[in-house]
């Protein structure tokens, strides 16, 4: 009896010296838009980090699932309040923009500086965050988009992947002459529909173009663009898409390719957990990156990214947490939880992600990305690229009235900036 | 004299009352004041506030706010496309919301206030949608109306009516009505429930006294039932107006104002312009347009109708 008094007392007291530990740890809070299952493999991560760090304890909070919609909102309401997170993830281009002109967003150069971020994350990532030449945010993914398809339709039909847009016109006109649909989207909040458009402009208007249409800096009211909104119309008119998509949940438009209705899906790299997740065989789907036929053939990428708000009380913690979370040694350990990773040096196992991999050593490499419309353009200024786009697809504006339509749109948001 | 007297020979203890009589006129602001002052601080400032915003242009996130007048209020009304054609759908959702879960509802408690069995059963099953989170229900009917493996078009095409199938959520002239009967499911209950308390206030004996005189149930209806219903009707139509007009969840789920804008409503492009486009000065004027039409058609029918 008197043992187990004995016991209990030192348990007791290790307990309150504990507590008293833990008490004494600042909270440093990491604001994500992880889902459940990402949580799960984030754990071990923030685990490691609170044993390491004897003056920080991190603590995860996330709006999981509500995507580039609705997550904006919740950090939005978390600023207003006065009571920001320390680190916060956020995608790269202009979704970061209305956060980064309200003063809300600390610059981070003189910590880029410190840590020599420069050379540890992929540098298109870097160039893609940088704002007036200043860096507000870190690298953390680089998320690259492409077709990804179905290998035994692919097979059936003696189809391989197309090299030039020509050859996908041909696959997309065999599949529709076999009864299946050349590719699925889901046209609700329109940015699944913009990554098809997207890939018109490329290949219509080519790289240069593309990018001066992006940053507004040449009219959408030009024969390229007019050309991207009649292959998009025409796709429609053809049947190569799954008919009335328009207000289709972008998750729920895989269901076709699943059942094999439809032979692609316009999708990124992370779609190789979604096919793990929704249990589909992974020896099944391959993707590659859409013909442009233009030199460099540039595909669709983003990256993600690290940002610490100005009135976090924790700044410099904030910069050592994200040092640490980027530096390749910590993520080599938690490989799961860093997939997508824009660090340098850090490899996928192919055995494990084999599609993974492969988006990896195109992300890394010399190859050249063009961004979503989505991230070049305010929210306001996308939505209307958006309305116009529905417009297109439901056959209520001509390709011709749609550039004319867009060119209005970006003068009045110009115009609107200056007043 | 006399009074003098009695004045003189009052007892200690009614001298001690007067001495404790105090005014009593704020007492029942005092038992008011814990209610009062949630309201104040939690509607009434806010509401004060946003009127305050709606004169600034702000982005809700700077420090700094630009007194812009009446611009706002101007822009709604002179340069806003949208904001025009979701005043519209907004005017079409609540003429529907007028008579159609008014209609099916007063139908359904004239049906359920009799005695038949199950009728407890019937009342449960007709009010349950609307006990459910109306984004769940939106989110539920996006699927029912899901164009390839929707419940809908599955049915239609099971039972041979494959050309009648159609991508009600993604048609420009389909999208506001298909969502508008997801409405009319999810509330036809408010108004049910109501009818049924309205209907069990009639008298039984004005029924007897109509049948005596020879009325038919038509009669009974127009000349005892509706008259009977007056208090009701107040109450469920207006609240029809007040839920058209402030009409949010539902589209958001189903269609997001879209396909294009054309089911964008007043109160989802306030939604939208405050936390999408950062334009917390024109959201909040946009509430008080919504606010006031609800104001200008809801108070002078109440009053007339309580009369």
């Amino acid at each position: 009896m008197r043992g187990m008094r004995l016991l209990a007392a030192t348990a007791l007291a290790g307990l309150v010296a504990f507590s008293a530990a833990a008490e004494a740890k600042e909270t440093l809070r990491l604001m994500t838009v992880f889902d459940a299952p990402t949580v799960q493999l984030w754990e071990p991560v923030l685990a490691a980090y609170n044993e390491a760090n004897p003056d920080y304890e991190v603590k995860m909070e996330t709006v999981a699932g509500s995507g580039a919609a609705v997550y904006p909102d919740v950090l939005r309401t978390a600023m207003a309040s006065g009571d920001p997170p320390d680190v916060f993830f956020m995608w790269g281009g202009e979704i970061a923009g209305p956060f980064i002109r309200a003063g809300q967003v600390a610059v981070l150069d003189s910590y880029y500086d410190k840590y020599g971020w420069d050379k540890v994350v992929a540098p298109w990532t870097i160039e893609r965050i940088t704002r007036d030449g200043h860096k507000y945010g870190v690298p953390f993914h680089a998320r690259g988009m492409g077709l990804w398809y179905r290998v035994d339709l692919f097979e059936k039909y003696g189809l391989s992947e197309p090299k030039t847009y020509d050859e996908l016109a041909k696959v997309c006109s065999t599949f529709k002459e076999n009864g299946i649909y050349c590719a699925s989207f889901g046209g609700k909040f329109g940015w699944q529909t913009m990554r098809l458009l997207d890939y018109f402009i490329e290949t219509t208007c080519g790289p240069e173009e593309h990018d001066k249409l992006n940053a507004l800096q040449s009219s959408w009211n030009q024969p390229c663009v007019v050309a991207a909104y009649d292959r998009m119309a025409q796709w429609v008119k053809d049947g190569w898409l799954v008919p009335d998509f328009l207000n289709v949940a972008p998750n729920d438009a895989r269901m076709a390719v699943y059942s094999g209705d439809a032979a692609m899906v316009f999708e990124g790299g992370w779609f190789e957990g979604v096919l793990k997740s929704d249990e589909q065989p992974m020896e099944n789907f391959k993707f590659f990156l859409p013909p442009t036929d233009h030199t460099p053939v540039r595909y669709s990428a983003f990256p993600e990214q690290w940002m610490i708000p100005e009135a976090s009380k924790h700044k410099d913690a904030a910069a050592a947490l994200i040092n640490w979370l980027t530096i390749a040694d910590t993520q080599k350990k938690f490989p799961e939880a860093f997939t997508a990773s824009a660090t340098i040096g850090v490899e996928s196992d192919c055995s494990v992600a084999p599609r993974d991999c492969e988006w990896k050593k195109i992300l890394t490499s010399d190859s050249q990305t063009y961004p979503p419309t989505d991230q070049a353009f305010t929210k306001e200024l996308i939505d209307g690229f958006f309305e116009v786009q529905d417009g297109v697809v439901a056959g209520k504006i001509t390709p011709t009235d749609a550039a004319a339509q867009m060119q209005a749109k970006a003068e009045a948001w110009k115009a609107k900036q200056k007043s | 004299m006399t009074v003098t007297s009695l004045a003189e020979g009052r007892p200690a203890f009614a001298r001690a009352r007067r001495r404790r009589r105090v005014p009593t006129a704020w007492i029942p602001y005092l038992f008011l004041a814990p209610a009062l002052i949630w309201y104040a601080a939690f509607l009434v400032y806010p509401m004060l506030q946003s009127l305050y915003i709606s004169f600034f242009d702000w982005d809700g996130l700077s420090p700094t706010m630009t007194f812009v007048g009446l611009k706002n209020y101007i822009d709604i009304f002179m340069s806003d496309e949208v904001a025009r054609l979701a005043l519209w759908n907004n005017i079409l959702w609540t003429l529907g919301a007028l008579v159609l879960p008014t209609a099916i509802g007063l139908m359904l408690a004239l049906a359920l206030n009799r005695r038949v069995p199950g009728s407890t059963l019937f009342r449960t099953i007709f009010y349950s949608p609307a006990v459910l989170p109306l984004v769940a229900v939106g989110l539920i009917w996006a699927w029912v109306y899901n164009p390839n493996f929707g419940v809908v078009n599955t049915t239609l095409k099971a039972v041979g009516l494959r050309t009648w199938a159609a991508g009600w959520l993604s048609s420009y002239e389909l999208a506001l009505p298909a969502t508008f009967v997801t409405f009319v499911w999810s509330h036809v209950g408010f108004p049910m429930i109501f009818y049924l308390a309205g209907l069990q206030a009639i008298s039984k004996e004005y029924y007897e006294a109509a049948t005596i005189d020879g009325a038919n149930a038509f009669q009974r209806f127009r000349h005892v039932t509706l008259p009977g219903l007056t208090e009701t009707h107040v109450i469920v139509l207006s609240l029809a107006v007040i839920n058209g007009f402030k009409v949010f969840d539902l589209v958001y789920t189903m269609t997001y104002g879209g396909p294009g804008r054309s089911t964008q409503v007043l109160g989802t492009w306030m939604y939208f312009q405050t936390f999408q486009y950062y334009h917390a000065g024109y959201g909040s004027a946009l509430a008080w347009v919504i606010a006031a039409i609800v104001l200008v058609i809801a108070i002078p029918y109440i009053r007339r109708m309580s009369r």
